[in-house]
């Protein structure tokens, strides 16, 4: 059976000979390679999600941020600063940062886990309600960044020397890392995996 | 995304012209280098985590009366303004008398947590000293710490209620002084030398045993060696405002220490050289600066003095003059009852010190001790040479009083009376109390005159004047009309006269300036004539010789 492969860069479309498994094609024209699938697809989805879960923890326990005036320096990790937008009535701004940066990113790296499980354990199950998950997925991506964009944007704009200031912590960092972690995971899942048949060999 | 309901079946429609591609060996590896991702996830974590949980230090519980201000999570801990750690939890004690509140305290500073540290909390508090803790109110209270030098640790602690005046390893030293009284005096005050800021009061303790105020004051380094056994310490409280026999005085240290009292001191001249006074030290509290600069005084000679007059304006602490210089204040006053002269002379008391008249003294007792018999030996002579106690007024305008150890002449002879024990020194009378008879006998004259009936002489007589004017007046108008008349008439003959006498042209004027011109004549015909007749008297008896010849007439010369 001959296999045809779309260049993913030039989109040339080339037509591999049958046999041999362990070799690497690439593309006639601009070199870029082929495959079936995206290579180490599941491991690095693996990698990805197993790192953004280690550095999850940092990145709720530390603080993101620390706003100094004259006499005092406060120190916000995201929940303390959920608690004191929800303690001071701003609901609406709570609920937003809760979800941008607890609920988006546990439901992504649980969505994904769920993604790559079932691709390993559970290649019939609801191929389609699967499919539209990690559009959903990749869709939210980067929409979790909203935390890093706003202390960052504060520590550009607020420095006034002693009278106020706000600068970033070493959780912000680790927050940033979980949310690059999470995208690059989606990134890696290959959704044709899903509608791999049981019987093809696994990449 | 290919539709999943109508699948492409493979191998169905191939482009006729599909490339070759390239064909390279795949390199065994199954397992991904992505693995180092989480393998670093891991480290970074690790190390955040790590160095968050390293810098948390020791957790201690400090007791207050009162959580005001102090925020869990909020409030600092801070050592020399220093943040060292963070309230972390408030509650009450079990009995709910006192607060207990937790602190997390930072790990550099872990060896804070022993024995002998002091809390307490910083909130604003407005003292005599001034405000302090100022920025609390923007940043709300703050525990202060004073770490402690013990090694045994301990996690709970009884905060203090006020700070402590004095840090555990502020450099500086600590003396005590005895004082009369506290004045405006409180924990707080500076101490000041050559009105610059060396220390402040950090206590007092009134002593109700021994009846002892003592003050503790605490010199900061590096001004400690300021003070010698030498230094002479003052209350340089307030304004030193006295009204006494030398008039208003005002004296002021510095402005806060007008404010907030305060304490100066100053080393006597000649003492430069001393070493410094060993922390603890007790120095004496004077007054003013006067009295603490003043050379000792020695033991205090107890006089009194027999005034016969009315001793208002002195008062107890006036003072005993002299020749000028204090010798010492007046004590107390008595009122006595004379009955063989029935009167009502007073007593005073005073205290005279002796060795301020230093020199003189010497030169008078050859250098005898202070104190007792010699002292009084030399008043002895003192007063054997005239000198007299006198009431002055030493001040018109507040008419205070002092008293004047004076020698004055013309007074009847006098001796020390040393009846019961107290020298009595003899007494004149005060320059006022002299002159008050005198003025009150010309007052006594003034009032003879018998001003009353004159004003009513006089009243009468003007009335009287008034009345014949009044019927006079028809007359006299009349009569008023007369004169102005013959006034007319007068000036016209006047006029006339004018022009008969005095016109150039008038023909007396005329006569009277020929018969002047003649009369020139005449007169000048006369000084002629007696010249001659000086010249020659003979003339008179033989007639005028005839002028000699032009010739002879310069022989004479
Ligand atoms: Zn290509």
């Amino acid at each position: 059976m001959t296999a045809l492969y779309g260049c993913e860069c030039c989109g040339l479309v080339s037509a591999a000979p049958a046999g041999d498994a362990q070799v690497q094609l690439r593309c006639p024209r601009c070199a870029h390679p082929l495959h079936d699938e995206k290579p180490h697809s599941l491991q690095k989805t693996w990698a990805y999600l197993a790192a953004s879960v280690l550095l999850y923890i940092p990145a709720n326990a530390l603080p993101v941020m620390t706003t100094s005036n004259l006499f005092r320096d406060t120190s916000h990790t995201i929940a303390s600063g959920i608690a004191e937008l929800w303690a001071s009535d701003s609901w609406g701004l709570a609920i937003i940062v809760f979800v941008a940066s607890i609920a988006v990113p546990l439901l992504k790296i649980g969505t994904l886990a769920l993604l790559a499980w079932s691709v390993q354990y559970a290649p019939g199950w609801r191929r389609f309600e699967r499919a539209r998950l990690y559009r959903i997925v990749e869709g939210v991506g980067h929409w979790s960044m909203l935390d890093v964009y706003v202390v960052v944007l504060l520590a550009g704009i607020v420095q006034f020397g002693r009278l106020a200031n706000v600068h970033p912590e070493p959780g912000l960092l680790a927050f940033a890392a979980v949310v690059v972690l999470t995208m690059l995971a989606a990134r890696s899942f290959d959704p044709r995996l899903i509608w791999r048949e049981p019987d093809e060999p696994t990449p | 995304m290919s539709d999943p309901t109508e699948p492409d079946p493979a191998g169905e429609g191939i482009p006729p012209a599909a490339a070759e591609p390239v064909v390279r060996r795949r390199n065994a590896t199954r397992l991904s280098l992505v693995w180092i991702v989480p393998i670093v996830a891991v480290v970074v974590g690790a190390s955040l985590l790590i160095n968050t949980l390293m810098q948390a230090g020791p957790h201690v519980m400090i007791e207050f009366r009162t959580a005001e201000g102090l925020e869990p999570g909020k409030t600092e801990v801070r050592y020399k303004e220093v943040v060292v750690g963070r309230v972390e939890a408030v509650s009450l004690s079990d009995d709910r008398k006192r607060v207990q509140v937790g602190v997390r305290l930072d790990r550099a500073v872990s060896n804070m947590a022993v024995e002998d540290t002091n809390f307490w909390v910083v909130r604003p508090r407005i003292g005599m000293a001034g405000i302090s803790g100022l920025n609390t109110l923007l940043s709300g209270a703050y525990i202060g710490v004073d770490a402690g030098n013990s090694t045994r640790s301990r996690k709970h602690f009884v905060g203090l209620e006020a700070p402590p005046f004095v840090l555990r390893n502020e450099p500086g030293r600590s003396f005590v002084l005895r004082a009369p009284d506290l004045g405006s005096l409180d924990v707080g005050s500076p101490v000041y030398y050559r009105r610059t800021r060396v220390g402040r009061v950090v206590g007092y303790t009134l002593d109700p045993v021994n009846d002892e105020l003592t003050v503790q004051v605490f010199i900061e380094s590096p001004y400690e060696p300021l003070v010698t056994q030498q230094a002479r310490f003052w209350n340089a409280s307030g304004l030193d405002l006295q009204l006494n026999a030398s008039g208003l005085t005002l004296n002021a240290q510095t402005v806060s220490s007008v404010i907030a009292g305060g304490i100066a001191f100053e080393r006597l001249p000649g003492s430069e050289g001393l070493a410094a006074a060993p922390a603890g030290t007790r120095f004496y509290l004077f007054d003013d600066r006067k009295a603490a600069l003043a050379p000792p005084d020695g033991p205090a000679l107890t006089i009194r003095m027999v005034f016969d007059q009315s001793v208002r304006g002195l008062s107890t602490g006036a003072p005993v003059d002299f020749l000028g210089i204090e010798l010492g204040t007046v004590q107390s006053m008595q009122l006595l009852y004379d009955a063989r002269t029935q009167r009502y002379p007073m007593e005073v008391t005073a205290d005279i010190y002796p060795l301020r008249l230093g020199k003189v003294r010497n030169a008078m007792l050859q250098g005898a001790p202070a104190g007792g018999a010699a002292d009084i030996r030399f008043l002895k002579q003192l007063v054997d040479s005239g000198l007299r106690a006198q009431l002055r007024t030493g001040n018109l305008l507040t008419s205070q009083q002092y008293v004047a150890l004076d020698f004055t002449p013309r007074t009847p002879q006098a001796t020390l009376d040393m009846s019961n024990g107290v020298p009595r020194v003899p007494t004149v009378p005060g320059t006022l109390s002299e002159l008050q008879p005198q003025i009150a006998e010309i007052v006594a004259r003034l009032n003879k005159v018998p001003f009353d009936e004159i004003g009513r002489d006089l009243q009468s007589t003007l009335s009287q004047a008034r009345a014949a004017i009044r019927e006079l007046s028809p007359e006299a108008q009349k009569a008023l009309a007369e004169v102005q008349r013959t006034l007319g008439s007068v000036q016209a003959s006047l006029q006339r006269l004018d022009r008969n006498l005095l016109d150039e042209s008038a023909p007396v004027q005329r006569n009277v300036e020929q018969t002047m011109t003649e009369l020139q004549r005449a007169a000048q015909a006369l000084r002629a004539l007696s010249d001659y007749l000086q010249r020659h008297p003979e003339t008179l008896l033989r007639g005028k010789r005839a002028d000699p010849p032009l010739a002879d007439r310069e022989k004479p010369r």
